[in-house]
């Protein structure tokens, strides 16, 4: 911006000036006239000869009054206050978006004239100070029609009339006057009470004196005060002319504020002076700082429409002239200028009408900035800058490299730049860049045509310029600290994507730029997009821009310089020899710096939590690359090499090597100036690393090689005491380097077959280098394999040369430093095998860690390091092992990782069999015999270590038992001891398994140590490498052991009703705790088979019945008492046993009578395995639960009870025994016995009656006596026995209206002979009933035997 | 690692190697502001110097960057986006031929990305594809693509 007048660009707002103040002293050295609060005085070309302007330029500015300091009376302190407010206000600077009243403060004399506003002609008399009203034919002396204007006769406008309006003339006058206030009257007013003569003589005089001494004042006063209207009323009436509000602040102490006289005195000032009713007339007194801040943002408020008026009045008077203007199509003006021409000048056009409205139309656009009205100004701006381009377009109009030319030019960038800015002010922030590349376009058009075109300097100068400007414009806005007045957030649009987020289809536009409806529309009606020329970047980028054009007219201007040399005064222009000034490389330097700087500001800011380091700054490298490069050519080497350094680093880190080598080169040739010779050495190393990662020509890769030994040659090191290391470590090594070993794995002390092959770049001939040793190191304790250079081996032609490094051990006695000789230079993309075979003592990973080449010329020493297994290329090329070298022939090795081989311990030979015979039984210790045999040639320390899987069986219970460990998992550390070569060492593990039968799974883990101690360590670097890999092999067996039942058991359970004699409530007994009465309850037979279900024999020791208490059973007697003497005995696989055994049972009647009865007792069996050899196993014992029964519910039953047989004609017993074992009710029974003709029994006894009514518990026995009188199976005759009292409860309701027999409930009749139940209690076999028994034809029946 | 640049007008090679490498700028900024996003496409990197640099991530986190000649005139996103997933199926396509592994190790594990870097022989078809691509949009957005 400095290159262009600031009037042009400063963001203007109202002027007040302030007259009456004293400035205070230590603001003195720094108020210089207000024009250089500007910035930036203006430059030659615009700036008009000062003189012309105006007849009184000086006394604009209040000489600084020499206020004497010490002694602070309060108006003198108050005034300097005000100015400190005052000038607190605006800053004049280009960006200044706020709208808020403020305006731009003056300070002036009192007695400040304001400039002419019309000017006579002919004449410039102006020194009379009120100008009388102007003639019609005068004009401003501004005016290009004036003919001491500068402008005359054709200028546009110049920067003076933009300061004219914002220094010289004000839209409103602040006054500032002390109103005169006369002295308090003397002290002696205070003196009577103290007197003590009080005599009313003198009371009189002195009230007599106070009278007087009031008239005097007020006399005083009024004369005073007629001054201060006299004096104001001048100043009103030149105020007036120009129509310029004034205001007069009268300062005033505290007390004359509370004088009832201040009124009067105040209307007799405002009327004598002529000021206005409104705003015109403040008093002030002194107070506080705040309360003055008030007072000033107060007195702006009030003044500002006065002020917009103002300017609101010149834009209707330059209207009018435009239109009249247009109307008269603008001769009004041209001639009379035509015939006037100029004194002695030259004949020239005058203003034609296009500048005139360009005229217009700026002035318009700057009154209407003063108003703050940007949008107008916008608009003005536009027509001013059309008209601009349309004089351009015409070198008629506006003939090129003329002064006026030159004049319009930076007029029209600077309105351009307004307009810039004005679009930003409004955040639309495309409009204002497509305006700027229009602008640019435009102009870079006209230079073409003025010959300014892109081949000159000039045209660059400019073009650099205009982005300069923009950058600044920008870096303004965004810079502003108060985002609040701020209305653009500047760098919104430029740090936000442009496409945000989520859906490029919404977000075209950041979303402060939405709030602009115009621009969102044009781009929605055009499609979802957006026009990149017109996204506005951050400053940085264009200055990065105007720096790139700076280079740009470098270029042009050394072009020029050049054709100079050999043709003097080919371009002597004034604008060459300008040019020949300008220091091109410090400006451009200048503006990479600061587009660093931008960058750097607005690269990690957006985003929180992402802190610098993270941001890679790629943008700054690049700049910071262009920095190096103007150093370069500026000859700053060593500035040059710093920034390469540090570029270099990320680059090389990133590999790109692309871009690293032309920044190689540069670093290269500044070394070279610097005469850093090592440096140089370095760098044209890393450039023929480099050199085989780019496509460039050969020519120019070539000169490398050479000029690496040229350099080598001619010189010598500064230090000669070691070797120059060149570490390519981060950067490309010279040769593709590949590490092949044979094998993946390999056994200590075996050695490992590699090739180490290093090939050459084809692009890049380092056929010549003095390569002198490589060392190839395996590790850092190993001592490195060299290989000298034999020049007497030639390099043949492309072929393939094989180094032989034979058998390198790593065991110290025998080596020292292994010593060959190969040949040690490359043809392009030669290659040179080294193959050769590493053996390691102790388990490792075997790799080639690091090769280093040494090269040796003259004092030079230069050793190159390189890690062989970073290759550019190894995982894109299958790695091949050399087979032959005549022809090279290879064999591809297919793994990965074949840069590296593991070394590890021999594996123990270990003969491992597990004995067992399968399947195991249940509850038995089963035995597994573990035998290891071992089989090495080494003593081996055996460990165990045995896991016992959990069972996935439901109910298994299992566990292991090996020496004295047990454990239902894991047995550790189980040891077998030392066992030396060819001993075989057995252990049993047994597996118990109980629970149910299924499958157990047992891991066997056999560790075995080598026991001789070969890992001592012979090296003592690698102490920790034995300890980490101990000499263990491990074996894993799994075994999968089925467990079955030895024995299998099944009952038969039947339930029978007991018959025994209920003894009756009667009897006190059945009152007794464990009292059971033989009539209750049930009576279950349990018959136990027992089977030998595996598939080995066992002997069975004995089997027992192991009674248990139980509440509600008990077992009675079993048959196994008597077996007792059977045992042992031997049963073989399907061998079965029995046993009987009758159990008790009494239901809960009152709790739960439906549960069944868990079994009272169980069954014992002792037994061991029959095994194969005829031992017996360990003993067992298995044990059988008895089953759970249920016992019958009865309620009412009768039992029959018959002899199986009778013999003919002998009488045989028939009872039947009815129980009511209902718990409440009781029963009232009736008995028939149907007798039929064809029964074969005579029956004495009860043929039907009612037995006496049972009580709940209570039993009733009937007896018969048959005689058969049939032989065989007789029947029983039927017998029906009913409950009466159910039946009567049913049929009650109709018992009283008909005489229907009453039958009742049929009660069951069991045969007890026949009585079984299963263990469910379920009635199985015996008589349902009477219709049962006969549906079934099951009746009971009696054998007669005759 | 490096990408390979391969100018379609016969421009310098290292301009456009500093565009690639500074849009990664730009695109690491955009990828991290943006919390999880699934979106590929992320629009104008920036312009300057008469190229508008447009960027593009594959979810496998493929960058592809696109420079248009700066031209007056309205891009639209659903061209751009189209024109970059015409380059991803490209770079895709490549990728995905089982041939291109077939003299690398067999356990490796490494992509084939790098192998279709330019200068090895496997680049030519990729080449192709991506002319063609060029040929297509030709049209409608001019010249220089890197």
């Amino acid at each position: 911006m400095n290159s262009y007048p600031a009037e042009l660009l400063v963001q203007l707002a109202p002027v007040m000036f302030i007259a009456g103040l004293s400035l205070p002293p230590q603001s003195q050295p720094q108020s210089p006239p207000p024009t250089a609060q500007s910035p930036i005085s203006s430059t030659p070309i615009t700036q008009g000869p000062q003189r012309a302007i105006s007849p009184n330029p000086t006394p604009q500015v209040v000489s600084p009054t020499p206020t004497p300091p010490p002694k602070l009376d309060p108006f003198t302190h108050l005034s300097y206050k005000l100015c400190e407010a005052f000038r607190a206000q605006r800053k004049m600077e280009i960006w200044q978006p706020d709208k808020s009243k403020v305006f731009q403060v003056v300070f002036v004399d009192k007695e400040v004239r304001f400039p002419p506003r019309k000017l006579a002609p002919p004449t410039t008399t102006t020194l009379s100070a009120p100008p009388p009203p102007p003639p019609a034919h005068q004009h401003s002396p501004l005016s290009p029609l004036s003919p001491s204007s500068p402008l005359y006769p054709d200028g546009l406008i110049a920067p003076i009339w933009i300061r004219k309006h914002t220094s010289l003339v004000p839209s409103v006058f602040v006054l500032f006057l002390r109103l005169y206030e006369s002295p308090p009257p003397p002290q002696a007013q205070t003196q009577p009470p103290m007197s003590p003569l009080h005599d009313r003589e003198r009371a009189e005089r002195d009230r007599l004196e106070r009278e007087e001494r009031r008239g005097r004042d007020e006399e005083e006063e009024r004369r005073r005060d007629g001054e201060l209207a006299g004096e104001v009323a001048i100043r009103k009436k030149v105020c007036a002319e120009r129509g310029v509000k004034l205001t007069v602040v009268l300062m005033a102490s505290r007390r004359m504020l509370d004088d009832p006289s201040l009124d009067t005195r105040l209307t007799y000032i405002r009327r004598q002076s002529g000021l206005d009713a409104r705003a015109s007339l403040f008093v002030l007194s002194p107070v506080t700082q705040q309360e003055l801040n008030e007072f000033v943002h107060s007195i702006q408020q009030a003044l500002w429409e006065p002020s917009i008026e103002y300017y609101t009045s010149h834009s209707k008077r330059v209207r009018r002239k435009r239109n009249r203007h247009a109307q008269s199509g603008g001769v009004g003006y041209v001639v009379p200028a035509i015939s006037t021409p100029p004194g002695g000048g030259v004949p020239t056009r005058p203003l034609r009408p296009e500048g005139w409205t360009v005229r217009y139309e700026y002035k318009m656009a700057c009154f209407a900035e003063f108003r703050g009205e940007d949008e107008v100004a916008l608009k003005h701006y536009q027509d001013a800058y059309e008209a601009l381009v349309i004089m351009f377009g015409s070198t008629a109009i506006l003939p090129p490299r003329t002064k006026r030319w030159a004049e319009a030019k930076v007029l029209a960038d600077c309105v351009s730049v307004k307009i810039c800015k004005l679009y930003l002010y409004n955040s639309e922030h495309a409009l204002a860049l497509s305006h700027h590349n229009s602008h640019i376009k435009k102009f870079a058009d006209f230079s073409r045509g003025w010959g300014i075109g892109e081949e000159t300097f000039e045209f660059w100068s400019w073009f650099a310029r205009q982005h300069r400007i923009l950058a600044e414009l920008l870096e303004a806005g965004t810079r502003s600290s108060t985002p609040s007045t701020l209305k653009l957030p500047s760098h919104t649009p430029l740090v936000p994507p442009p496409i945000p987020t989520s859906a490029p289809s919404k977000g075209v536009l950041p979303p402060s730029t939405v709030a602009k409806g115009l621009e969102l529309e044009s781009l929605r009606s055009l499609g979802l997009g957006l026009n990149p020329s017109q996204a506005l970047m951050h400053p940085g980028f264009y200055y990065y821009m105007a720096a790139r054009c700076t280079e740009k007219r470098r270029e042009r201007f050394l072009g020029v310089e050049e054709i100079e040399v050999t043709r003097p005064g080919y371009a002597n222009s004034p604008g060459y020899l300008n040019e020949k000034k300008v220091d091109h490389l410090a400006i451009i330097l200048e503006l990479y710096t600061k587009s660093y700087e931008l960058f750097k500001q607005h690269t990690p800011q957006p985003q929180a939590g992402h802190n610098q380091a993270q941001m890679q700054g790629r943008h700054m490298l690049w700049i910071a690359y262009r920095i190096a490069q103007t150093y370069y050519q500026a000859a700053k080497f060593d500035m040059a090499v710093r920034f390469f350094e540090r570029i270099a680093k990320t680059y090389r880190r990133e590999k790109w090597g692309s871009m690293l080598q032309p920044l190689l080169r540069t670093w290269y040739a500044c070394a070279q100036q610097m005469g850093d010779v090592e440096l140089s050495v370095r760098l044209l190393v890393e450039l023929i690393g480099c050199g085989t990662d780019t496509t460039r020509e050969e020519g120019d890769v070539s000169e490398i090689e050479e000029d690496l030994i040229v350099v080598m040659k001619s010189t010598a090191p500064s230090t000669i005491d070691g070797p120059l290391i060149v570490d390519l470590s981060e950067s490309e090594p010279i040769f593709e380097p590949t590490v092949i070993f044979w094998s993946p794995e390999i056994n200590v002390n075996e050695p490992a077959p590699f090739q180490l092959t290093l090939t050459a770049p084809t692009n890049i001939s380092i056929s010549s280098l003095p390569f002198t040793v490589l060392s190839i190191y395996f590790g850092e304790e190993r001592p490195a394999v060299t290989v000298y250079h034999s020049s007497g081996l030639e390099v043949g032609d492309g072929e393939v040369q094989r180094v032989d490094l034979g058998l390198l051990s790593t065991s110290e006695a025998e080596t020292g430093v292994k010593e060959v000789k190969g040949c040690l230079r490359w043809d392009r993309g030669g290659k040179v095998v080294f193959s050769g075979a590493v053996s390691s003592e102790v388990p490792s990973v075997l790799k080639v860690a690091k090769v280093v080449l040494t090269m040796r010329e003259g004092k030079w020493w230069i050793e190159i390091p390189f890690d062989p297994s970073k290759s550019r290329q190894a995982a894109l090329n299958n790695p091949k092992w050399l087979s032959s070298t005549k022809p090279p022939r290879y064999v591809p090795v297919g793994r990965s990782e074949c840069h590296s081989t593991n070394v590890r311990h021999r594996p123990h030979e270990l003969n491992v069999r597990l004995t067992h015979q399968e399947p195991a039984y249940l509850d038995e210790e089963y035995p597994i015999v573990i035998d290891i045999t071992n089989t090495d040639d080494r003593d081996l320390d055996i460990m165990v270590d045995v896991l016992l899987h959990p069972a996935e069986i439901d109910l298994a219970d299992d566990h292991i038992t090996m020496d004295d460990q047990e454990s239902n998992g894991l047995i550790k550390g189980v040891s077998f001891g030392v066992i030396p070569p060819g001993v075989n060492t057995a252990k049993t593990l047994f597996l118990a398994s109980a629970g149910a039968p299924g499958d157990r799974t047992i891991d066997i883990s056999i560790q075995s140590r080598s026991t001789a101690a070969p890992s001592q360590p012979r090296s003592p670097i690698t102490p920790d490498t034995p300890a980490a890999t101990p000499d263990m092999t491990e074996v894993l067996h799994t075994l999968v052991v089925s467990a079955v039942e030895a024995i299998k058991v099944v009952y038969d359970v039947t339930c029978r009703r007991r018959l025994g004699e209920s003894r009756g409530l009667a009897d006190l007994r059945t009152f007794d705790g464990d009292f059971r009465d033989d009539a209750e309850g049930a009576e279950g037979v349990i018959t136990t088979t027992m089977e030998c279900a595996g598939p080995w024999g066992v002997e069975v020791e004995s089997v027992k019945l192991v009674p248990q208490d139980h509440p509600a059973a008990k077992v009675i007697s079993s048959s196994q008492e008597a077996d007792q003497d059977e045992f042992p005995s031997e049963w073989l696989p399907g061998d079965e046993f029995c046993d009987i055994c009758r159990v008790a049972v009494w239901p809960d009647e009152v709790d739960n009578p439906e549960e069944s009865i868990q079994g009272p007792g169980e069954y014992e069996i002792t037994w061991r395995r029959l095994l194969s050899n005829g031992d017996r196993g360990p003993k067992s014992i298995t044990r059988f639960a008895l089953p759970s029964l249920k016992a019958p519910t009865d309620g009412l039953i009768a039992l029959m009870e018959a002899p199986a047989k009778a013999k003919l004609h002998t009488p045989i017993p028939l009872h039947l025994t009815i129980r009511n074992r209902h718990p409440s009710r009781s029963a009232n029974i009736v008995v028939q016995l149907d007798l039929d003709p064809t029964d074969g029994f005579v029956v004495a006894g009860l043929r039907s009656g009612r037995i006496p009514t049972l009580l709940p518990g209570a039993e009733e026995k009937i007896s018969w006596r048959l005689i058969p009188i049939e032989c065989g199976f007789v029947k029983v005759p039927r017998m029906r026995v009913l409950e009466r009292r159910s039946a009567v409860a049913t049929t009650q309701p109709t018992a009283s209206g008909a005489d229907v027999e009453v039958e009742g409930e049929i009660v069951k009749v069991v045969d007890v002979r026949w009585e079984g139940k299963d263990v469910d209690g379920n009635d199985e076999g015996n008589v349902e009933s009477v219709e049962a028994e006969e549906a079934a034809g099951v009746q009971p029946t009696v054998l007669v035997l005759p | 690692m490096a990408p390979q640049i391969r100018t379609f007008t016969q421009d310098d090679d290292l301009k456009y190697h500093y565009i690639a490498h500074t849009s990664l700028d730009v695109i690491e900024e955009r990828v991290n502001s943006t919390t999880k996003s699934t979106e590929c496409y992320l629009g104008l990197l920036y312009a300057m110097e008469e190229v508008a640099v447009y960027g593009y991530i594959t979810p496998l986190r493929v960058k592809i960057v696109l420079a248009l000649a700066l031209t007056d005139a309205v891009i639209r996103d659903t061209e751009m986006t189209t024109v970059f997933k015409a380059l991803h199926m490209v770079y895709y396509h490549s990728v995905s031929n089982p041939f291109l592994k077939l003299h690398s190790p067999s356990d490796s594990t490494s992509d084939g990305a790098c192998l279709l870097l330019a200068g090895s022989p496997k680049w030519r078809s990729f080449r192709q594809r991506v002319d063609e691509v060029a040929r297509a949009v030709g049209v409608v957005v001019p010249t220089s693509q890197a």
